[in-house]
């Protein structure tokens, strides 16, 4: 054994690499929980392109990618499953959310603004992210119509806008602008 | 942090973990990828050209601890042959919640442009950063580090330390470079007074083009270190060694450092790099290793005009410098203008302005459509 030890000596590479692997194996992450995905998908994407369209793929597909931009992007594990669950959310809408099996709509404006994670791409009172335009003048700027239309139809205005087209129902979307009206 | 936008995300970030996906949306391959088609004039070449690329990206999963990706770029060349060249394949096993093992063909953690910015559909520009060479095409500007990608195993730990800060570490080691064959040595010198008085000639050539195999047994070594307030800013610091000739008696280093600072409607990034390459001279029967130092940086700007006025929607505004001192010496001004036709397709028109301290510039134009998929 000591001679096998000689005559493979370590280079400083694989001891750094060997150091970095013992030390993230103790590593304790200092990360809050829960994780909000639609804050990390904000956070990160426009670092390097424009966020993409969560339309644009498929769910089965986003389950793909996500290990992909996990590495690309430094994303940790349970960062990766936050924006994973963000997209299911967006992508499955009703059918399995917690309003679905209470078997009724959510016609509160906050409560929609709160489940769907609006504050992760756009900000409200100065707090919350970017990737989206301010929304506490939206509807007074530029009126309850074109809010309406930018939730049934999220391109009709800017083809280049990553904005989702949310499974919400037209009595949702109206409680929502409600919601919005207040600010 | 006020208390109702705190409560606004625990919120949703509980709503969201309620729908979560089940085993049927768990998927096991993706197509992804960009392309790109680009008209392009050279005054130094006194061509114009169309080119055209396209770049799958295949994804698998094989389970939750193991990915496989790679990366393909499918071009023609100018004698109309048909170029199929391995930007990456390789194997993450990600061993912890923040960190991730990496073996095969890999992007090189070097600065921001390598391994983040170098698809076209990502890149505001039509054309690579001249530090970093020209990665397909031509360029008057001598690069300070070709290298895209390598063959190796590499680590990955990022560390999250609260309130949106985070700090990426990236170690590797892969095959390194090696001495580029001399092409020339048959070909007739046109100018030999130019070639006499150039001191440039003295600077070893390496060929930095990633191979399955080695001219000796060292490995290259680096590493990026990197600080990010996220969403709008991100700092690097990055290292690169490796010892190139057989004797292993030639090293090669590089270090850089990178920002990328990304605003409601701008981004800038920009990157600095200092290369030091040894060189055996002769000198008097003796053998002296002579080390060459060169140094050179980008800054790009973009102003994301269609953010700040709704009637430019989707376009913006591209401004980049780029300088390579000591040896080599040039300058480079960039401008253009894009229009994104939707959020991952973009037409890019642009225009740059070359100058050499030897040789001769360059201006060239471009019009190039990207499209990510």
């Amino acid at each position: 054994m000591k001679q096998l030890i000689n005559r493979t000596p370590l280079s400083p590479a694989s001891w750094s690499i060997l150091f970095l692997l013992m030390f993230s194996a103790s590593w304790v992450s200092a990360e809050p929980s829960p994780i909000n995905g639609a804050e990390v998908f904000n956070n990160n994407c426009a670092r390097c392109h424009n966020a993409r369209s969560l339309d644009e793929f498929s769910l089965q597909e986003w389950a793909v990618i996500m290990p992909h931009m996990r590495e690309k992007a430094h994303l940790t594990g349970k960062e990766t499953d936050a924006v994973m669950a963000f997209i299911t959310l967006v992508k499955k809408g009703e059918t399995k959310s917690a309003s679905a099996k209470e078997g009724a709509h959510v016609l509160n404006g906050e409560a929609l603004f709160n489940k769907y994670s609006c504050q992760g791409c756009h900000s409200v009172n100065g707090k919350g992210g970017t990737v989206g335009p301010a929304l506490d003048t939206t509807i007074a700027d530029k009126g309850k119509t074109f809010f309406l239309q930018k939730l049934k139809n999220p391109q009709f205005n800017n083809p280049a806008s990553p904005m989702p087209k949310m499974p919400l129902s037209d009595e949702e979307i109206e409680a929502l602008a409600d919601y919005l009206s207040t600010f | 942090m006020s208390i109702k936008y705190s409560a606004a995300m625990t919120i949703a970030a509980s709503l969201s973990h309620v729908v979560m996906a089940d085993e049927g949306d768990r998927g096991r391959f993706a197509l992804g990828g960009y392309g790109d088609v680009k008209y392009e004039t050279s005054e130094a070449e006194d061509t114009s050209a169309y080119s055209a690329r396209f770049v799958p990206i295949f994804l698998f999963s094989l389970n939750e601890k193991m990915h496989v990706e790679a990366e393909t770029e499918i071009s023609i060349n100018a004698e109309g042959e048909t170029e199929v060249e391995l930007e990456y394949a390789d194997l993450h096993y990600f061993l912890t919640d923040t960190t991730t093992v990496t073996a095969g063909k890999f992007l090189i953690p070097f600065g921001q442009f390598g391994p983040n910015i170098h698809p076209s559909w990502i890149n505001r520009s039509p054309w690579t950063p001249g530090i970093y060479g020209s990665h397909g095409s031509n360029q008057a500007m001598e690069a300070l580090l070709p290298i895209l990608s390598d063959v190796g195993v590499a680590v990955q730990q990022t560390i999250v330390l609260g309130g949106h800060q985070k700090v990426f570490i990236d170690l590797y080691s892969t095959n390194g470079p090696g001495v580029e064959a001399d092409d020339h040595a048959e070909e007739p010198v046109e100018d030999e007074h130019q070639e006499e008085e150039s001191d440039h000639a003295e600077l070893p050539e390496l060929a930095f083009e990633a191979t399955s195999g080695d001219n000796n047994k060292d490995k290259a070594f680096g590493g990026r270190v990197a600080y990010a307030m996220l969403p709008g800013l991100e700092l690097g610091a990055s290292y690169y060694s490796a010892s190139y000739d057989e004797e292993e008696s030639l090293d090669f280093r590089a270090q850089g450092v990178d920002i990328n600072l990304i605003g409601s409607h701008y981004l800038l990034r920009g990157e600095y790099i200092e290369t030091q390459t040894d060189g055996r001279e002769e000198e008097e029967g003796e053998s002296e290793i002579h080390t060459f130092k060169r140094d050179g940086w980008y800054l790009q700007s973009t102003f994301q005009t269609g953010k700040l006025w709704p009637s430019l929607s989707g376009t913006e505004l591209v401004l980049e410098y780029a300088e390579t001192n000591q040896l080599a010496e040039a300058s480079r001004w960039m401008v253009g203008v894009n229009y994104w036709l939707d959020a991952r397709s973009v037409i890019k028109v642009a225009y740059d302005d070359t100058d050499l301290e030897e040789g001769e510039d360059d201006q060239r134009f471009a019009i190039q459509l990207s499209y990510g998929f």
